[in-house]
């Protein structure tokens, strides 16, 4: 894998850093991510995975653009309502970068499709908004053997951080055992 | 904003993994207060009894997550079934029942921030989280035609107010903002 002349135009602020260089461009290259969620979280996630260089993104999410969404879910424009979200945010994405490639999964993550589906990728994002996905998200990255970096959001606080069992780190089970009653937990 | 700061740290995170490259965020929780403009960090460990991936697991393979997330409140009375549909009316049946009935009184049971928002005009506020039946100064003959943002509180409400021993109650099905799809166009929805 190389890197085209216009990519190298593209990303020469990180070539220059060391911490990065040709070698570290070429990895983001490479790198498969899978994002849970295309709305508040999943927005910058998304836009900044792509602008970076990552090669190949793809995004679960079920729902359309609604207006009510539109003043934190900033990949997402007026234009886009009623539009699936996966394919809003894809195209605001590419819009951005063109030279990487997003995979869009237009569906509810279900234990009958994620395994599958998290076998196309090194990396999971969660950026869901329910537990019963939290949940089943952390399980399938156990048994898939790959790192989940996990993010949530309430009201005006948020939690960040990546469950890597695999390399001697809790996952979400270890931190949260039980689900909360769901009569407690907000819609 | 909020999803826009943890977002990105969320995407810093995936980038320090590929390159693998500085401290990532394992067995660390960072914690994000907008209000108090703060971060904290709590250490997390990997717990030897969890079910999943501690010593003697389980789940071992993927699980029904629905009925796992399904948890009742702890020591929550489930209110007595009614037939709820007996008590629901829709936007144009509980105004029609409304405008013909003396004895109707309109209580809102949302809360009432969503009451600053919008709200049935001649409306009394009596909100669900500190709804009391016995104080809430209605009386045993009124009609009490009961409404919140969908549906579900107001009924919760009228089975309240059906186990207290009021008899002339209604709801209204899909709440405010239904009645603003099908009979007030001039209500803003939320």
């Amino acid at each position: 894998m190389s890197l085209n002349n216009e990519e190298i135009n593209r990303y020469s602020r990180h070539l220059t850093l060391p911490e990065v260089g040709m070698a570290g461009q070429l990895e983001l290259k490479e790198a498969r991510v899978l994002m849970i969620g295309a709305g508040g979280l999943g927005s910058p996630l998304g836009m900044y995975l792509g602008a970076v260089g990552v090669g190949k993104i793809g995004l679960v999410d079920f729902d359309v653009v609604d207006h009510t969404n539109l003043h934190r879910q900033i990949a997402h424009t007026t234009s886009d309502e009623g539009r699936p979200k996966v394919e809003s945010l894809r195209d605001t994405i590419l819009a951005g970068n063109p030279n990487i490639e997003v995979v869009i999964h237009d569906t509810r993550l279900e234990r009958e499709n994620v395994l599958e589906l998290f076998s196309h990728y090194d990396i999971i994002a969660d950026g869901s908004d329910n537990f019963e996905t939290r949940y089943l998200v952390n399980d399938a990255a156990y048994f898939s053997k790959k790192p989940l970096v996990s993010a949530s959001i309430f009201r005006f606080q948020g939690q960040i951080t990546i469950f890597s069992p695999e390399t001697g780190g809790p996952c979400y089970r270890c931190l949260y055992s039980e689900p909360p009653p769901a009569a407690l937990v907000p819609s | 904003m909020l999803p826009g700061v943890v977002g990105l740290i969320q995407a810093t995170e995936v980038i320090k993994l590929i390159l693998e490259g500085g401290v990532p965020l394992i067995g660390r929780l960072l914690l994000y207060d907008a209000m108090k403009m703060n971060f904290k960090e709590v250490r997390v460990r990997k717990d030897p009894e969890c079910v999943l991936c501690g010593d003697n697991p389980s789940v071992t393979e993927l699980i029904d997550y629905k009925a796992f997330c399904d948890v009742p409140l702890p020591g929550a009375e489930l209110p007595e079934d009614i037939d709820e549909a007996a008590y629901g009316l829709s936007p144009q049946e509980f105004k029609d029942a409304m405008d013909q009935d003396p004895n109707a009184v309109l209580v809102d049971v949302r809360e009432t921030f969503e009451w600053d928002i919008c709200h049935i005009e001649g409306a009394q506020l009596l909100p669900l989280s500190s709804f009391d039946p016995v104080k809430s100064g209605l009386g045993p003959d009124d009609s009490i035609y009961l409404y919140c943002y969908k549906g579900k509180r107001g009924m919760l409400a009228l089975k309240e107010l059906k186990n207290a021993g009021f008899k002339n109650l209604k709801n209204l099905n899909g709440g405010i903002d239904l009645w603003a799809e099908e009979v007030d166009f001039d209500m803003p929805q939320y």
